[in-house]
């Protein structure tokens, strides 16, 4: 399978040389950056004169910005000092309305940095705007969907237009919707920069996934390697802080590898930050595995590199020697990524061993797979009574009222009183949340879409092989991920249009998706999901062919974008659709932010200031 | 929502204001019974907390029932522990967990021994 990991035609590399000139062409107003600050409250001391920010378009911080000024203004020996002020990505009225009240509106000189979509990885593009779930579905504040529609323009830019979008959810068509009229808009003040707009030579279909149609995924815990490392450690913007002796392997060997890592030796306790990403090789064969099978490669590698250090036995002549020298660089570095892995992979096993995560992960199966007991809300009501974090008990209990459809009214109290007592009273407002967002709710009907969901797209599969997996399934081990399995409907044409599930498709034939059957075959399906479901064809107007002169042998490439963010689970599921292609087809993934079960519920839980906060 | 205002509050009688606030406009709405009892409980919970502030002149305001109850217990204070319970009729197997937890904190074996 790893033939596929992380490698698509699409070349990204254009993508980041674009985003690499705007920086370049922000920062050349004042050529030559002196020194850089991160943006916070209070005071800033420097004795730069020229001030350029870089900042989200977020009102807390033209705040900041503004005090900065305020200070500036104030100290009568302070010279004249120039700023200027780029939002990433696009500016805001609501900004400029808080500099213009702060009365620095002036000063200030502004444009934009257009990073949107930040390429993660060759196959993983991300706007990194961490708030779109709560923004988007609680706020119902679409502001995030420009920006993706911004962003997909500029891909269509780059990479010509893509043939045929298709999606699922009401706010995936808005965000099609918008990416049409964009275009009919660009013809209308630019005719001639719309009509060079080609169709895509690779990429032949977008298909947007709308984080509402599949919420159950995103609750379950990921079993993937890099979904674990998430759950436990949290990963941000492909960063994961670990303890710094996690990181820190001893500082006996010779530190060749020059990763950042090995760079300080720093004190027990203290976190440091390690970067997570395809460029360790060994990391990029790991990430995508259901954890199960993490140990045993683990113990390969090791066993490999071992016999590669013994090679120097054999190193007799001066060019084996020399030979052997060139290789110890390499070496050196994957050694380093092995211990770091190793360490990881033992705090995961440390972490997954214990009593509660595997029971919490028994339920959370049980639930899924619809296997009725009474057990799992006696457990919930066990984690209440433990005090466990309230982020874990909500995840669980909206799975649970998720698939069941709600819970039973005596049991929609009970639960609501029990933690409202347990965590405190400000929680009605978390609660309220969760009831708007359809995540916990009282059951009116009996009628249970999940369930026949759940058959028709056989999202439960009975016999998993995590370590030799045939279907998107293994990553949850057993569970497929639903936003996913929407993708293998669109892209997999089985014979006769058979249910995808395992086996199915896997002969890449007939997967053709601008000419193929998009939805069809699937209404039934679809129709139980929320949100519309839509199936829209781009074309060239200059009368010219839909021409079929794609490059051959190329594999196709399907743009996947989750509307409201996704797993890394689902990216490695998508990744292992890819693997089923046969070199057929690929995928690029994109998203508006990455989360996992525990970010996603906390961001909707009420904080409350603490009463002796400030005495 | 003048709820989300009450609990950015960090003041006790300000806090307490607010919510009055918000429990009478819940009341003008049969749909929000349940919210309704919930913030007049969590009305008698403050001045409960109030009070056992000036007892034992620890803070208590702010803490949830439960992690209420749990204090209690783990400064000796079994007795209004139980009292507390009492007022808002707290599920038996909750209390014994939140007993059990905090007898282990403070280490009195005889305690768990007797449970």
């Amino acid at each position: 399978t790893g033939a596929h990991l992380g490698h698509t035609s699409l070349n990204i590399d254009s993508l980041r040389d674009l985003a690499r000139k705007e920086l370049v062409n922000v920062l050349d107003s004042d050529h030559g950056v002196e020194k850089i600050y991160h943006l916070q409250p209070g005071p800033l001391e420097t004795d730069c004169k020229n001030l350029i920010y870089i900042c989200r378009p977020q009102a807390n911080y033209m705040k900041y910005i503004a005090e900065h000024i305020h200070t500036h203004t104030k100290d009568p020996h302070a010279g004249p000092y120039t700023y200027s002020l780029f939002f990433v990505p696009r500016r805001t009225a609501l900004c400029e309305k808080v500099l213009e009240d702060e009365g620095v509106f002036g000063e200030i000189t502004k444009g934009e940095y257009h990073l949107d979509l930040i390429p993660m990885e060759d196959d993983v593009l991300s706007l990194e705007w961490d708030s779109t779930f709560k923004e988007l579905y609680l706020d119902q504040d679409t502001t995030s969907i420009y920006y993706a529609a911004k962003a997909l323009m500029r891909l269509q830019g780059i990479y010509g237009l893509f043939p045929r979008i298709l999606g699922k959810g009401d706010y995936s068509k808005a965000l099609c919707d918008m990416m049409l009229r964009m275009r009919r808009e660009m013809a209308v003040d630019d005719l001639d920069a719309s009509q060079t707009l080609q169709l895509s030579q690779n990429i032949d279909s977008l298909i947007i996934i709308d984080r509402s149609v599949d919420m159950v995924t995103p609750l379950c815990t990921q079993l993937t390697y890099e979904g674990l490392i998430d759950e436990i450690f949290h990963i941000k913007n492909s960063f994961v802080e670990v303890d710094a002796s996690l990181a820190n392997p001893a500082s006996t060997n010779t530190g060749a590898g020059g990763s950042a890592a090995a760079a300080s030796t720093a004190a027990p306790g203290k976190k440091k930050k390690v970067p997570l990403n395809g460029g360790d090789k060994l990391f990029g064969e790991l990430r995508d595995l259901n954890f199960a099978v993490v140990g045993g490669l683990l113990n390969k590698v090791a066993k490999r590199i071992n016999a590669d250090y013994e090679e120097r036995h054999n190193a007799k002549t001066v060019p084996q020697i020399r030979q052997f020298i060139v290789k110890m660089g390499g070496l050196a570095a994957e050694h380093q990524s092995l211990r770091l892995h190793t360490a990881l992979a033992e705090e995961i096993m440390n972490y997954t061993m214990t009593d509660d995560f595997n029971r919490i992960l028994e339920v959370q199966q049980n639930v899924v797979a619809g296997i009725a007991t009474n057990k799992e809300p006696e457990y919930i009501e066990e984690m209440i009574n433990k005090q466990v974090p309230i982020v874990q008990v909500l995840r669980l209990l909206c799975l649970y009222s998720l698939v069941n459809n709600g819970l039973k009214p005596k049991q929609f109290e009970f639960f609501k009183k029990e933690i409202l007592e347990a965590y405190g009273f400000e929680h009605i407002q978390t609660l309220d949340n969760l009831r708007r967002l359809g995540m916990l709710t009282k059951q009116v009907t009996t009628k249970n879409t999940y369930s026949l969901v759940r058959r028709s797209l056989s999202l439960i599969v009975d016999e998993v092989n995590e370590h030799a997996p045939n279907d998107i399934s293994y990553v949850y081990s057993g569970y497929a991920p639903l936003s996913v399995r929407l993708v293998q409907c669109v892209v997999q044409r089985g014979k006769d249009g058979a249910r995808p599930g395992p086996g199915a498709g896997s002969g890449g034939k007939g997967s053709g998706v601008a000419g193929g059957n998009g939805w069809k075959g699937f209404e039934d399906v679809l129709r139980m999901l929320p949100g519309r479901t839509f199936d829209e064809t781009q074309r060239v107007d200059d009368g010219q062919p839909r021409s079929s002169k794609r490059a051959n042998g190329q594999p196709k490439i399907s743009l996947v974008f989750f509307l409201g963010g996704c797993t890394f689970t689902e990216i490695s599921a998508t990744r292992f659709l890819a693997s089923q292609e046969g070199g057929q087809r690929d995928f690029v993934i994109c998203t508006t932010q990455i989360l996992n079960g525990n970010t996603l519920v906390d961001s909707i839980v009420q904080k409350v200031p603490d009463l002796h906060a400030s005495g | 929502l003048s709820l989300i205002e009450s609990f950015q509050q960090k003041d006790l009688t300000e806090r307490t204001k607010k919510l009055k606030n918000s429990l009478r406009l819940y009341q003008e709405d049969k749909e929000h019974l349940f919210e309704t009892k919930a913030i007049e409980e969590s009305l008698k919970l403050l001045q409960i907390q109030a009070q056992l502030e000036k007892d034992f002149n620890q803070p208590f305001t702010g803490l949830s029932l439960s992690s209420t109850v749990y204090k209690l217990i783990t400064i000796n204070q079994g007795s209004r522990a139980t009292k507390v319970r009492n007022d808002f009729q707290m599920p038996d197997k909750r209390f014994w967990w939140i007993k059990l937890r905090a007898l282990v904190e403070i280490r009195d074996w005889d305690g768990v021994a007797t449970l």
